[in-house]
């Protein structure tokens, strides 16, 4: 990881050798790699994605909360702003508040698309590549763009998901596919449930770019993605993005294990190239951005006395119940999966 | 240990009553040990209709060679170890009892006063295992192994003569399992859920049987049913090819639950003369479970805070959270240990 401190707004240096193989055979993919920078504490620091040669803001604008702005005006205000303090990185995902999430975000960044590393989900959920290159389609059409810089298979939370994922005719065929047809650049998978499900994802040997996962200072002591599976992407060269710092729904502060900017350094400080973080308001990025900017890690032992110091809140998982119960799973996917719904399930 | 000569005759003598009966016997960990492979499950024994019908599902299971009886000092605030003590009566040195001890993390001095509890309950003045209920939680291990905790129970209970072997169980998670390993406490047994299902969810099979094996600890399995039947009663296995499967493991014994003699008789129908799976047909029948056990719906007790224990939660100081539709399943299912008798502070 790399923590250069950020300056002025990226230059944008089209053809440079930090484009990826991909990215200058396909002029279109014309996102400039992040020049090495310098100075200043006035700026989100950029970290490098895995292998790709390029570079991304520590953290990362997540697309449901942005669904959840009050109107446009909000979502357009709280785009300019991240861009503006350095963040480059956008998540979104095709089922968010049913398309809202890339709507706002594709209005937002009109006339900046450029300056945007835009990352959406597919949610074929166990289905092939037909649904997930059509539901490509719908994603560049609301996100008004012709390509993404990242696109990942979404929640990827059931043993037999590798099964499907790589199955013939599966999704993983679209993820290569849509690299061949320039409408991709990078490819992944997210999934917030198990990490012994990431690691068969990852023993698949498939190209992925990123893998996304639930990183907090809770984790380390439960079912933990931290020790079990990100090493492992960080071995293979996997670019490893966080998400749920303050646990999905802010359980982590709002039960006092952590102040949120304890939550969110510690998150920050893990060998991860971003932390995707819910926003949904300029009050809530403000907050983000104190501590995002001119950012200093944790030490390992500040870390290790904060995992000690949580421990009672994380060993019997009841502030990530996103590993354990169905309530955190899309309904969509379990009836893919022929799953009962969550509903009718006992607790 | 040096196992008292006259227990060891007495297994001796169960191993031919169970020879004739035909329920397999087999070889418990390193031990010069036999137990019948099914064991009677002492949670549900509490489920029988009255205590009549436990003490005859007890003796008809004696009689048709089970040996090796699981409870737990929690059972029914103490009533399932009651009704086993009195069916037990003139049958004691037929059988391999195994009891419970409910610390929960809690100190020596606690497990020593349920161990007299337990005794008392069963009548009998030892037990042939007895291990920690419910290792449930991350910390467990570190709170066993303590200055104090009950790992020294195990050991002055077993030096005192009052238990031959201990052990310790858990339905939660293989990962605290291996932690619970890796303190080298030199444990006898090991209980965990051994189902079909079990192998593509979180699994016990493939991350603690091998270690247990490769430890020379016997492997006790439980849950062939996934705890409740959900799976059997919704058609994704028959209760026959389920039970036949955990059988089929390395294990020394699959205890389960049976509260009337209906389900007695059907899983004796398997054991007695059992034939353990081939090898393709348990791959078989793991490939055919393998989309349905893939959210693990039917292995709850190993992600929902459900079931785990109000006691146990308040002794680690976990909240138990009202609130929380978990928290209430929790306390209306009655899988809880409240104290019985009252603890003295």
């Amino acid at each position: 990881m790399s923590d250069q401190k950020g300056v002025t707004r990226r230059t944008f240096v089209q053809g440079a050798a930090v484009l990826t193989a991909s990215a200058l055979a396909n002029p279109r993919l014309g996102f400039a790699g992040q020049p090495p920078q310098t100075g200043g504490s006035d700026q989100v620091p950029q970290r490098e994605l895995g292998k790709t040669g390029v570079q991304v803001s520590a953290l990362g604008v997540g697309g449901y909360h942005l669904g959840s702005t009050k109107d446009q005006q909000e979502a357009n205000e709280l785009v300019a702003r991240a861009l503006d303090a350095g963040i480059n990185f956008f998540d979104n995902c095709w089922d968010y508040h049913g398309g809202l999430s890339e709507e706002r975000l594709g209005a937002a960044l009109k006339g900046k698309r450029d300056q945007a590393f835009v990352m959406t989900k597919v949610c074929t959920h166990g289905r092939g590549k037909d649904v997930a290159m059509q539901q490509l389609e719908e994603s560049l059409r609301r996100l008004q763009t012709d390509h993404l810089d990242l696109w990942q298979i979404h929640e990827v939370i059931y043993y037999n998901d590798p099964d499907l994922i790589f199955a013939p005719g599966g999704a993983a065929e679209a993820l290569l596919a849509a690299k061949q047809q320039g409408k991709v650049r990078f490819v992944g998978f997210t999934g917030h449930k198990d990490p012994a499900i990431h690691l068969r994802m990852l023993t698949q040997d498939f190209p992925f770019d990123t893998v996304q996962m639930p990183l907090n200072c809770l984790d380390a002591t439960f079912r933990s993605f931290e020790t079990q599976v990100m090493p492992e992407a960080n071995r293979r060269g996997i670019a490893v993005l966080g998400m749920k710092s303050m646990g999905g729904s802010g359980e982590i502060v709002s039960h006092g294990a952590a102040t949120p900017s304890d939550a969110l350094r510690y998150a920050m400080s893990l060998p991860v190239a971003t932390t995707i973080s819910g926003m949904d308001s300029l009050g809530v990025l403000e907050q983000n951005l104190a501590m995002a900017k001119g950012f200093q890690p944790m030490k390992p032992e500040e870390m290790q006395a904060l995992r000690e110091r949580v421990r009672v809140f994380a060993a019997d998982g009841r502030y990530e119940l996103f590993k354990t119960t169905k309530k955190y799973d899309g309904e969509v996917g379990r009836e893919q999966h022929h799953y009962p719904n969550s509903q009718e399930l006992p607790a | 240990m040096q196992p008292n000569t006259s227990r060891r005759q007495t297994q001796e003598s169960s191993a031919q009553v169970a020879a004739g009966g035909s329920i397999p016997l087999r070889k418990f960990g390193k031990q010069d040990v036999q137990v019948s492979a099914l064991g009677l499950g002492g949670h549900h024994l509490g489920d029988a209709e009255d205590e009549q019908t436990a003490v005859r599902m007890v003796h008809e299971a004696v009689d048709n060679g089970m040996t090796f009886f699981d409870n737990c000092w929690e059972y029914h605030r103490g009533k399932s170890e009651d009704w086993m003590g009195k069916a037990l009566k003139g049958r004691r040195d037929k059988i391999f009892l195994m009891t419970k001890v409910c610390t929960h993390g809690r100190d020596a001095s606690l497990a020593m006063q349920m161990l007299e509890q337990s005794l008392n309950r069963l009548q009998t003045d030892h037990l042939d295992l007895w291990q920690i209920h419910g290792v449930t939680f991350d910390n467990d291990p570190e709170l066993f192994m303590r200055p104090g905790g009950a790992a020294e129970a195990l050991q002055k209970a077993k030096q005192q003569g009052k238990v031959r072997f201990v052990g310790f169980t858990g339905h939660k998670d293989p990962t605290i399992h291996l932690k619970m390993l890796q303190t080298d406490f030199p444990f006898d047994a090991v209980q965990m859920p051994l189902n079909a299902f079990d192998a593509n969810f979180h699994s016990f099979e493939i991350q603690v049987l091998p270690e247990l094996i490769r430890r020379g600890i016997a492997p006790l399995g439980m849950k062939p049913f996934n705890g409740h039947g959900e799976a059997i009663q919704q058609g994704a296995v028959s209760a026959e090819e389920a039970l036949r499967y955990a059988m089929s493991l390395p294990v020394t014994t699959t205890i389960t639950g049976m509260e009337n003699l209906d389900v007695l008789h059907q899983n004796l129908r398997v054991a007695q003369g059992f034939q353990p799976m081939l090898a393709q047909e348990m791959q078989a029948l793991r490939d055919r479970t393998r989309a349905v056990s893939g959210d693990g719906r039917f292995e709850l007790y190993k992600v929902s805070i459900k079931f785990d224990n109000p006691e146990a939660r308040l002794a680690h100081d976990y909240p138990l959270d009202m609130q929380s539709e978990e928290v209430k399943e929790m306390v209306q299912a009655g899988n809880t240990g409240h104290p019985f008798p009252v603890i003295p502070k």
